[in-house]
């Protein structure tokens, strides 16, 4: 709280003599960033509406000529991009799920409990942190071709659901809890285990939140790791499904752009949702 | 659980004790060893549950690391056994000028992207910390926006935006009487062209890093400064700079590595073209991948680019975290 308050403060004397001239003026620098944020989103959502050749017409024009919901209607009446769509989201959602289980588990082992070989296996964990994808891509593949994973769900949902960065995340928050809480909950006849269960999930809210939804964009947005692994069309991910269709059908504009669209708006819902968590822990602790 | 902090405290001061007396290394011993037995007496617990992560990750990251690490010396191809060749393909990959010229054009990106997105962010942020705070909220929330869109769809918006003939920053420009230009079809604005798509996926987190660490600065340094007279360039210049030198270090250093390996941009959208314009070190070692049966080379040359950038991370990590990294 101490904080808003001094922000006010804050705001209050940068408001100088001439404040009238400077709040139009940041009115504008504002409206500026928030177009430019926007402006391509709006533009491809209107690009929706138009027909196949008025998307890059020449001369060039911004809003379409008549107004089509046929293209939203087409791609919707689609088999295959509904079957993509579905498709992906059971699999960011089993993805995002086995993410947090498995991340929180090892995360509370690390923030709450004493055994052996602790620090070693920590080590461990937060060294995978640095070894970017590009290094280990191909021999990934080949783990994955010899498990007989290739052209699964499983070769989509495994290799990206343990993730070091994910425990550090967790076990940042688990480290914050006071342990009186626990000392409490152990009088009470709890063991090691059902604090977990019955302490630590119903507290972990917040960082579920923020945690589950990286999983959720990863996963749905994830494009080089697809094209490797997944080969027959009907098995496609959705960045997969619009990059295929821009390629193999680059008359049909308005389709595409209306197929994007769809691709980005449960994304974008599920962000607007969970805006105020999702930036509110967008800070740097420590950093000074 | 009273009873076991004062067994645990017993333990602890028996062992302090005996550590001063030190009469018997026997004793001690066996002290040490009770002392561990409590110390460890969720070892089975805790391995049960750190267990899937590390199946996970052993299965997954740790053990192509150490294959990948264990290709780069070898020659070898789906095709035939692997036979050692010691660090040729890491001298091979040195002397290639394809991939040197793809680490130059990496840093070019990385100059193109990079700064302008901080100067963007650092405007932004001082905008956010100066306004009415629902006008903040929607500014924080409109820039983030753009960066959960995935790049192909991105990829495929700005593609159409800098079509040649029916485009909209060519249409936009010649209002103003400038003649049409093959944005990603022309050697020369290629990159340049990708990189503001990419400026544009990464604002959101960066921006709002920075409002975060502007927020943190001491109010009472402006409010000093304000008496003195100082108006918004001598804060920004002698208070905000200075006070946020950490932050600014982390973002210059953290766009670095994530500029520097960009993938999914060139890919999409030219594939690396025109001319090799905008084959950048990852583009190239995922189109080696994908087209070289010697996978050694590949390997090679993306270990050699990235023991560096893991130690780049490793460095920001410590930094970040100095004090957290092991408790």
């Amino acid at each position: 709280m101490a904080r808003t308050t001094e922000l006010d403060t804050h705001r209050r004397t940068t408001r100088d003599a001439r404040w009238w001239f400077f709040a139009t003026g940041k009115g504008v620098a504002g409206t500026i960033y928030i177009l430019a944020a926007l402006f391509p989103l709006a533009w491809m959502l209107i690009a929706g509406f138009k027909s196949k050749t008025e998307v890059i017409k020449t001369p060039f024009q911004f809003f379409p000529e008549v107004w089509k919901w046929e293209n939203y209607v087409q791609i919707l009446a689609d088999p295959s991009f509904l079957r993509t769509m579905a498709w992906t989201f059971f699999g960011a959602v089993l993805f995002t799920l086995l993410s947090l289980t498995v991340n929180s588990l090892a995360a509370y082992a690390f923030a709450r409990l004493d055994f052996r070989f602790k620090r070693t296996l920590w080590v461990i964990v937060i060294t995978t942190l640095f070894i970017p994808a590009m290094t280990i891509l191909l021999t990934s593949f080949i783990v994955v071709s010899n498990l007989q994973m290739l052209d699964t769900l499983a070769v989509l949902v495994l290799p990206g659901a343990a993730s070091a960065a994910m425990v550090f995340f967790i076990r940042q928050f688990y480290l914050s809890i006071p342990s009186s809480l626990e000392e409490a909950a152990m009088l009470d006849g709890c063991n090691r285990f059902t604090i977990f269960i019955r302490l630590f999930l119903p507290l972990s809210k917040p960082p579920f939140v923020v945690m589950g939804i990286t999983a959720f964009l990863l996963y749905w947005n994830s494009y080089v790791w697809p094209i490797l692994t997944i080969t027959s069309p009907d098995k496609y991910v959705v960045q997969q499904y619009l990059a295929t269709f821009r390629s193999e059908r680059s008359t049909e504009l308005g389709l595409l752009m209306a197929g994007s669209v769809l691709a980005a708006a449960p994304v974008i819902i599920l962000f607007l949702i969970f805006q105020r968590q999702i930036i509110g822990n967008i800070k740097l602790a420590g950093l000074k | 659980m009273t009873g076991r902090i004062m067994v645990h405290q017993a333990v602890h001061d028996s062992v302090v004790i005996d550590a001063r007396g030190a009469s018997n290394a026997d004793d001690k011993r066996e002290q040490r060893r009770r002392h561990d037995r409590h110390r460890y007496r969720d070892s089975k617990l805790a391995y049960v549950l750190i267990l899937p992560a590390m199946v996970l990750l052993g299965i997954f990251v740790i053990w192509p690391a150490i294959y990948a690490t264990f290709l780069s010396f070898q020659d070898w191809s789906f095709y035939k056994p692997p036979v050692f060749v010691g660090l040729k393909n890491y001298a091979d990959v040195l002397a290639d000028p394809l991939f040197l010229d793809a680490i130059v054009r990496g840093f070019i990106f990385v100059l193109l992207t990079v700064p302008p997105m901080l100067v963007l962010a650092f405007f932004f942020a001082s905008l956010v910390v100066s306004v009415a705070r629902r006008f903040a909220g929607v500014l924080k929330v409109s820039i983030y926006v753009p960066t959960i869109v995935s790049t192909v769809i991105t990829s495929i918006i700005f593609v159409l935006i800098y079509d040649y003939s029916g485009g909209l920053l060519n249409w936009f420009l010649a209002q103003f009487g400038v003649a049409p230009t093959a944005w990603i079809g022309d050697p020369a604005w290629a990159l340049v062209a990708i990189a503001v798509p990419a400026i544009w996926l990464g604002m959101g987190l960066t921006s709002l890093i920075m409002v975060a660490a502007m927020i943190d600065v001491p109010i009472e340094y402006y409010e000093a400064a304000s008496m003195e007279g100082a108006n918004w360039r001598q804060k920004t210049v002698y208070i905000t700079l200075p006070q946020m030198k950490n932050v600014l270090l982390y973002l210059l250093v953290t766009g670095f590595v994530v500029a520097i390996q960009q993938l999914d941009l060139p890919l999409i959208m030219t594939n690396g073209g025109p001319v090799n314009a905008t084959m950048l070190p990852n583009l190239f070692i995922f189109t080696h991948f994908r087209n070289d049966i010697n996978v050694g080379y590949s390997i090679a040359a993306a270990l050699l680019l990235f023991a560096v950038l893991g130690s780049v991370s490793a460095i920001i990590f410590r930094f970040v975290n100095s004090e957290r990294l092991v408790d």
